[in-house]
């Protein structure tokens, strides 16, 4: 294996770039796609009927077509079509609507939206209907319900779901190569096509994904375990320790 | 209007905490409740008995509205309650504003509890005084506090409710409910999900509480208990009410003959 080509500023350059773009990537899509997702959710609870169906819609269409068609769809299809308007192209979002960064985070923001939107609805509907009733009872909002006590509970009983989720977002990330963005694996595409080794500048994003999802999963785990109401188990052997839900009693 | 037995107050004289009158409630056909009215005096503790299924809960629950009635008028802790009616006089809404403020001064202890699980004993209870009563955090501490010692669950206050017993958690909702210092408890079966070897402690909380005056509704199967600390009974039937009056009155000498059945045993 030959890795000389580590010392050469250049790639050196490309492989920071493509790190930062691929952590802000994860961080903008992450955080759009879970609001997205309770929206989703919430609009299939509770939305009118038209709103409801919109929804449902929605995540179908999401589900069922491929990530990468998307994300074509999104940079060649849209984005061309954008292109045409009568003087966008002077325009201040321009520089927005030019950047593939953008139809990466759009695509991944629905589909975090849709997948994580079913998971979120299922626990939405999961918490006993009895803890919103005794928020009503006391006088708390509608809103005060949903954000203090619906929310929150929805969101302890699938966390361990939803970091899964993320982690897969994270692994998705690299299809915005694909859109000529300057992720991780497009610095390791530029360096294999000068450098004409194909196994190392491989291995080496291989190796980081592979970090980067365990300090994800660590993180994660961290967020879980100091979320109210769960408490750990006792230690094992393993630096990871589990995490249950606290039991339900009802 | 049918036949309605008008619960006569123990008190003539006192305020009323509740006053119902002509109340009717549906779930599409069915008519849950028919006809009932009922006087709460300030002060004063009331049980409603009857069969599963004679509306005691939905009774109940119209009093904080957790239920809306379908007709009929009420006045609850001096709020008279403004409903939108339509041409017949059927209920079709209400003040949301006003609710807010009712339910402010009405709190209810549930018969599964419900307390919220990702809140600490002490975060359940300082919940609604902050967020409905605009206490800051350190007085509503001080509250909470003060009713969870009441209640023998001061030094659980940083446990999590799922690691509590249900009469431990009953008890919990019992400070939860009296930390919003209320004109009314409301008490909806609160020992019917209970072991039985859990159910005297909760009972033991009820009594002290009736024992200092607060005024307190109470929908029980506890029929021994009803008799012991209530000043009115209100039996229902079928959604009317068949008897209602002085412990004695309804479990004595009543002459309606489905009361006397129902109350049989205990007698």
């Amino acid at each position: 294996m030959d890795f000389s080509w580590l010392q050469d500023p250049f790639y050196q350059e490309y492989l920071v770039e493509g790190l930062i773009n691929t952590l802000w990537l994860l961080v903008v899509s992450a955080v759009g796609g879970l609001l997205l997702a309770v929206a989703v959710a919430m609009a299939r609870i509770k939305g009118p009927r038209p709103l409801a169906w919109l929804a449902s819609g929605f995540t179908t269409v999401i589900r069922g077509t491929p990530l990468l068609v998307q994300l074509f769809f999104f940079y060649y299809g849209v984005g061309r079509l954008l292109e045409d308007i009568p003087g966008i192209q002077d325009s201040v979002i321009w520089p927005l609507l030019r950047d593939p960064f953008f139809y990466g985070a759009l695509t991944f923001i629905l589909s975090v939206g849709a997948y994580s939107g079913e998971v979120i609805r299922g626990a939405l509907v999961s918490v006993p209907p009895g803890e919103r009733e005794a928020g009503r009872a006391f006088g708390l909002t509608p809103f005060q319900v949903f954000a203090r006590l619906w929310l929150p509970r929805a969101i302890q009983l699938c966390l361990p779901t939803l970091t899964g989720e993320m982690i897969l977002l994270l692994k998705s990330v690299p299809l915005v190569s694909t859109i000529a963005m300057m992720d991780l694996l497009q610095a390791a595409n530029i360096i294999r096509d000068e450098t004409f080794l194909v196994y190392e500048p491989l291995t080496l994003i291989a190796g980081l994904y592979l970090a980067l999802t365990v300090v994800l999963t660590l993180v994660l785990r961290q967020v879980e375990r100091h979320f109210p109401g769960m408490q750990p188990t006792r230690r094992r052997w393993l630096p990871l320790r589990r995490v249950e839900t606290a039991p339900c009693k009802h | 209007m049918t036949s309605s037995t008008q619960a006569p107050s123990p008190d003539a004289s006192a305020a009323l905490a509740v006053e119902v009158r002509h109340l009717v409630k549906r779930y599409g056909d069915l008519e849950v409740l028919r006809d009932v009215s009922l006087e709460v005096p300030e002060g004063s503790v009331t049980s409603i008995i009857g069969a599963s299924g004679s509306g005691k809960s939905t009774l109940l629950r119209c009093l904080n509205l957790l239920e809306r009635p379908d007709q009929g008028d009420l006045a609850i802790a001096d709020e008279t309650i403004r409903f939108d009616r339509n041409p017949q006089g059927g209920i079709v809404g209400l003040d949301r504003r006003q609710l807010q403020r009712l339910r402010a001064k009405v709190s209810m202890v549930f018969q599964q509890f419900n307390l919220w699980p990702h809140f600490t004993v002490l975060g359940n209870v300082t919940e609604a005084p902050m967020r409905v009563q605009g206490l800051s955090r350190r007085r509503a501490i001080e509250r909470a506090e003060h009713y969870l010692e009441r209640v023998g669950m001061a030094d659980k206050r940083d446990g999590y409710p799922a690691y509590l017993s249900g009469g431990q958690q009953q008890r919990v909702a019992i400070a939860r409910a009296l930390a919003m210092e209320p004109r009314l408890l409301l008490f909806d079966e609160p020992t019917s999900a209970l072991d039985p070897e859990r159910v005297s402690e909760v009972l033991g909380v009820i009594r002290d509480l009736a024992a200092e005056g607060r005024t307190m509704v109470l929908v029980t199967h506890e029929m021994a208990f009803a008799r012991e600390v209530s000043d009115q009974v209100v039996f229902l039937d079928r959604g009317f009410v068949g008897e209602a009056g002085s412990p004695r009155r309804v479990f004595e000498e009543s002459r309606d003959p489905r009361c006397r059945r129902f109350v049989a045993p205990a007698a």
